[in-house]
């Protein structure tokens, strides 16, 4: 059970960064962590006062092949070109995670999202989408496929989401056969939102198969293509 | 201004070459931490080589207004460093913690030496200058070695529970006094 007592939460972030909290405890005080901006706070700031004690160690110089390594391992020029990730296997393969918690996922953030038609939809689609750090769903897009007029897509975002300063999150379109994803926009971190579906994607939504947010700079990608690095991504379901 | 900042915010538009120098600037104080808490060079090199990996691809998501560059990486190498020294596989020997706390003493210039030697140090080191004699080596060790309860308690000859009375009494005075002080 996640603390409450203010004296405990303190002292428990001052043992995490202190590192005598161990184990199973240091775990679960890490999963808190995810979802306590607050207990957060606590710890930054115990990270601030302890650190003047590691940054005024003498320095160690590192043998120069370790740099060499890292280089090798950020800079896509001196790697074989990898496959795009949309068409790569793998990046699907993870997904699965959705299946355990899907129906009270679908349930709870599709269902309970305040409906923006007055009647029940007929048929709704939704992607579920899981974090790529830690796998937990942490957006839902959801929307009605054969409505009049323009297309909205629901977006959920799950938690409490922080967005880095000068960058954006920007929505894509993974459309069918290993296509380049289409930018649907950009999108912030209310916890509830609309987006309108470009027209020219209409035809191409109803057999896409799935989504992925990317972190961008701020206004968005500049080619077109998702630049940063994708932090969530889910299949189409219908439902 | 921190001049890691300009770096940061390079790094974060994908500029390789303010990595380097972001590098070249801070890998030599992150290995030192990294080495204090594995005890091998090569298992720090390592943690270091991971790290400054797991840096370049979070740099966009660091946000500067909650904390310095330097204590955005040190918590970085401290925690996988932590992570590393607790798996059963990698447990050091106890040779090795022994040199450690009998080095304590005669460390020289010694932690708190150094503390005073630095200018950005100066409130922790007062607060800590504060503390009992044991309370400041319980936090010290735990902090830059990564030693558990346990272990502290092994190496102190103190009961357990001594040891986490010290330790929990020291860090509240710790944050009494520096939220004071600021």
């Amino acid at each position: 059970m996640k603390p409450t007592h203010p004296e405990l939460r303190r002292r428990l972030a001052a043992e995490y960064v202190l590192g005598t909290l161990h184990g199973g405890a240091r775990r679960r005080f890490e999963l808190w962590l995810r979802s306590d901006p607050a207990l957060r706070r606590e710890v930054t700031g115990w990270e601030q006062r302890l650190v003047p004690l590691a940054t005024t160690l003498p320095e160690v110089a590192p043998d120069p092949a370790i740099w060499r390594r890292i280089e090798a391992r950020i800079d896509p020029s001196r790697v074989q070109p990898k496959p795009a990730w949309w068409s790569n296997l793998a990046f699907w393969r993870w997904s699965s995670f959705a299946t355990a918690g899907l129906a009270s996922l679908l349930f709870a953030y599709v269902v309970a999202t305040p409906a923006l038609h007055s009647a029940a939809p007929p048929d709704a689609m939704v992607v579920v989408m899981g974090d790529s750090a830690t796998a937990q769903p942490s957006m839902t897009v959801a929307w009605t496929p054969e409505g009049r007029g323009k297309t909205r897509l629901r977006i959920r975002v799950i938690g409490h989401a922080e967005m880095a300063p000068d960058t954006a999150w920007e929505l894509w379109m993974l459309p069918d056969g290993n296509k380049p994803p289409r930018s649907l926009g950009l999108i912030n971190t209310h916890e509830t939102q609309v987006v309108d579906l470009p027209e020219d994607l209409r035809g191409l939504l109803n057999r896409a198969a799935g989504m992925a947010m990317s972190l961008e700079p701020a206004g968005g990608s500049r080619t077109g293509a998702p630049t940063g690095p994708v932090l969530a991504s889910g299949k189409c379901v219908k439902i | 201004m921190d001049p890691l900042d300009e770096l940061m915010a390079r790094c974060s538009l994908r500029d390789q070459r303010a990595f380097a120098e972001l590098y070249r600037r801070t890998s030599g104080r992150l290995l030192a931490v990294a080495m204090r808490i594995v005890r091998r060079r090569d298992w720090a090199e390592e943690i270091l080589q991971e790290s400054f990996v797991s840096i370049w691809h979070h740099v966009p998501q660091y946000d500067r207004v909650r904390s310095a560059p330097m204590t955005w990486m040190t918590t970085i190498v401290r925690n996988r460093a932590l992570d590393w020294v607790r798996r059963p596989q990698h447990e050091t020997s106890d040779e090795g913690l022994e040199h450690v706390v009998e080095n304590w003493a005669d460390d020289a210039p010694g932690p708190l030496d150094r503390l005073r030697n630095d200018a950005d140090a100066g409130a922790l080191n007062d607060c800590l200058g504060q503390l009992s004699g044991q309370q400041r080596q319980s936090i010290a060790l735990a902090y830059l070695h990564g030693l558990t309860h346990t272990e502290l308690a092994d190496h102190l000859q103190q009961p357990l529970g001594t040891i986490k009375t010290w330790i929990r009494r020291g860090l509240e005075r710790l944050r009494g006094c520096m939220d004071g002080a600021t």
